[in-house]
């Protein structure tokens, strides 16, 4: 079985962001939402900085769907429009979603993101690779680890472009793969790990 | 017709908030939720709370009529008939909730063609559908004056009363992610609050047809039900604290969502439930003098049926406030703004004026047919409903 997943190295991410375009980008993903994110961790703007003056620390946390093996979100989906693909993705069919939003109190991590109206696209086109599904008003979406490009072979868009290689991509199920010895190496851990929902994105240090 | 025409005035602005309510309806059928005050941080809203308080409301209705069989409580069968009315027009809200929620309801089909049988939401609409079935077939029978079918209905129908409200419950109360959510005790508080709000608003229905003359329930019986509503009182505010203290007492993460409700965006609503929804309406009807004068029930049920409300709103938005990561991509809203807000807009405050407002049209047509004194001919082909109509009356 092959199992994909992240792991993201905080030491090396520098907050720039380029992830979060990438991905927009990639996926046509349209205006006022993201799928992916670097949150500056405790304080409620960005680049800011937590502790108290002169003991200040800035710290990123890039963050977007989790791809849980125990997925929240997938067990409440009425329509089974979310489901866990062969390589242990979590994917949405957007043609069976009902827009119900169950899977969005469930999961988390607040990964998913609504079409609350007709998708605005800013320059007006679809932006995104030509197998990036279109999504419609009335749907939900998040993260879906490049599935057009990793059933290529390829990396996700995240992974390509993180100019400092913070992010690290491959099979969780392949002790030898760089990412499993990563995990092991650098002892990642995950989100919310007492949620139970098992993310397949790790973080270390 | 006749509650509807003796009433023009009512019926009128009924109508006219019916019509105001699929307009607006339309309206956000053709925007999108958008129109909504919903966000990804906040993205349930005003529908599901009412959705919740409908299902609630419904209990009262199907438990009291259902129970006068099932335990031989002989005196609340009278008031059965405008009690399954009740009870069948507030699912049919509640249904209707969960269908303007949806932001494409043009794709529901596939919830039938593909449904997911461990979706809580898949459960709700199963046991809703059969809730409604049983509503209407013990209309039927009533109305027939099947005694024996009524008598063998009500064993099915009062545990599907139960289950309906613990499943609305576990469509939230099995969601690890939300703290204020995730509680076991979220089903026996749904069915408590089902039943004071359910029987509160009974007691107001059957005050009211008292007063437009259809249909005449016995003072010891209001008072009597009032006694029960003060008992189903206590219970929902004996689990309310049990659920605050667990939350408090370790002083952790729950501490911070219970900080959110008794002091934070949704502390109104908890503390008008607590007093004004809880704690008034219980000691108003504690004492059996209070009970016998028809004012005071009226004005406590009516401050259940108010606290309850409010209860929806603190139970489903306090859950919202507090995202476990700050500032994940789903609680984005804006360019760069870390969380949102939820207040409901105009369309949203149409339509949930206008779905109770269709729901009164439809119990007053309802009740015309199936309460009125009946003309001879009914009275022939319904026996039953004659002798009840005689039972209260010489009551």
């Amino acid at each position: 079985m092959t199992k994909l997943g992240l792991a993201i190295s905080l030491d090396r991410c520098i907050g720039c962001q380029t992830c979060a375009n990438a991905c927009k980008m990639q996926n046509s993903v349209p205006m006022g939402m993201q799928w992916n994110r670097v949150v500056t961790e405790g304080c409620d703007i960005m680049d800011g900085a937590h502790g108290t003056y002169p003991d200040l620390s800035r710290t990123y946390l890039p963050i977007a769907c989790q791809h849980c093996e125990n997925p929240a979100c997938l067990k409440v989906c009425p329509t089974g429009a979310t489901y866990k693909d062969e390589m242990g993705r979590v994917e949405i069919n957007y043609d069976n979603c009902i827009g119900c939003r169950m899977c969005m109190a469930a999961c988390p991590y607040n990964a998913r993101s609504f079409n609350w109206e007709d998708p605005v696209h800013d320059p007006d086109f679809n932006y995104g690779d030509k197998d990036v599904p279109v999504r419609v008003k009335g749907v939900a979406e998040k993260c879906t680890l490049c599935k057009e490009r990793t059933d290529r072979g390829d990396e996700p868009m995240c992974v390509k472009c993180c100019p400092t290689k913070a992010r690290t991509f491959g099979d969780l199920d392949d002790p030898k793969s760089a990412i499993s010895q990563l995990i092991r190496e650098k002892h990642a851990y995950v989100l919310l790990e007492d949620k139970g929902t098992k993310p397949q994105v790790h973080y270390f240090d | 017709m006749r509650l509807l025409t003796k009433n023009k005035l009512l019926t009128g602005v009924l109508a006219v908030l019916s019509v105001a309510g699929v307009g607006a309806w339309i309206y956000q059928l053709m925007g999108g939720l958008a129109v909504t005050g919903m966000s990804n941080a906040n993205s349930w809203g005003l529908y599901i709370a009412l959705f919740m308080f409908f299902v609630g409301l419904s209990a009262g209705g199907l438990i009291v009529a259902s129970s006068a069989s099932v335990f031989h409580i002989e005196k609340y069968k009278q008031v059965a008939m405008p009690a399954i009315i009740l009870s069948t027009v507030c699912i049919c809200c509640a249904g209707a909730f969960v269908l303007i929620d949806l932001g494409g309801i043009q794709r529901i089909w596939h919830l039938f063609a593909s449904p997911n049988l461990a979706s809580p939401l898949v459960w709700d609409i199963c046991v809703i559908t059969l809730y409604l079935v049983i509503n209407v077939l013990y209309l039927r029978f009533m109305h027939r004056g099947a005694e024996h079918a009524v008598a063998v209905l009500s064993r099915f129908a009062l545990p599907t009363a139960v289950l309906v409200h613990s499943v609305t419950a576990w469509i939230f109360g099995l969601q690890i992610a939300k703290e204020g959510w995730f509680s076991a005790i979220m089903a026996p508080i749904f069915v408590a609050s089902a039943m004071d709000s359910g029987l509160a608003l009974l007691l107001i229905v059957l005050v009211a047809l008292n007063a437009a003359g259809v249909f005449e329930t016995p003072k010891r019986l209001i008072a009597s039900l009032a006694g029960l509503l003060a008992t189903c009182i206590a219970i929902d505010g004996f689990l309310i604290f049990c659920e605050a203290l667990t939350m408090g007492y370790p002083g952790a993460a729950g501490a911070e969502t219970l900080a959110v409700m008794v002091s934070g965006p949704t502390a109104p609503f908890f503390w008008a439930e607590v007093v004004g929804g809880l704690a008034v309406p219980f000691l108003i009807l504690v004492f059996a003098k209070n009970r016998e004068r028809t004012g005071l029930v009226v004005g406590a049920s009516v401050l259940v049926v108010a606290g309850v409300l409010c209860k929806r709103l603190w139970l489903l938005l306090t859950a919202f406030v507090i995202p476990n990561i700050v500032g994940a991509p789903g609680v984005l809203s804006g360019a760069w703004m870390m969380a949102g807000s939820y207040a409901p807009t105009a369309v949203e405050v149409l339509i949930v004026l206008g779905v109770p407002s269709l729901g009164a049209l439809a119990f007053m047509a309802l009740g015309s047919k199936l309460l009125a004194p009946a003309g001879a001919e009914e009275r022939a082909s319904a026996p039953a409903a004659a002798e009840l109509d005689l039972e209260a009356q010489t009551a």
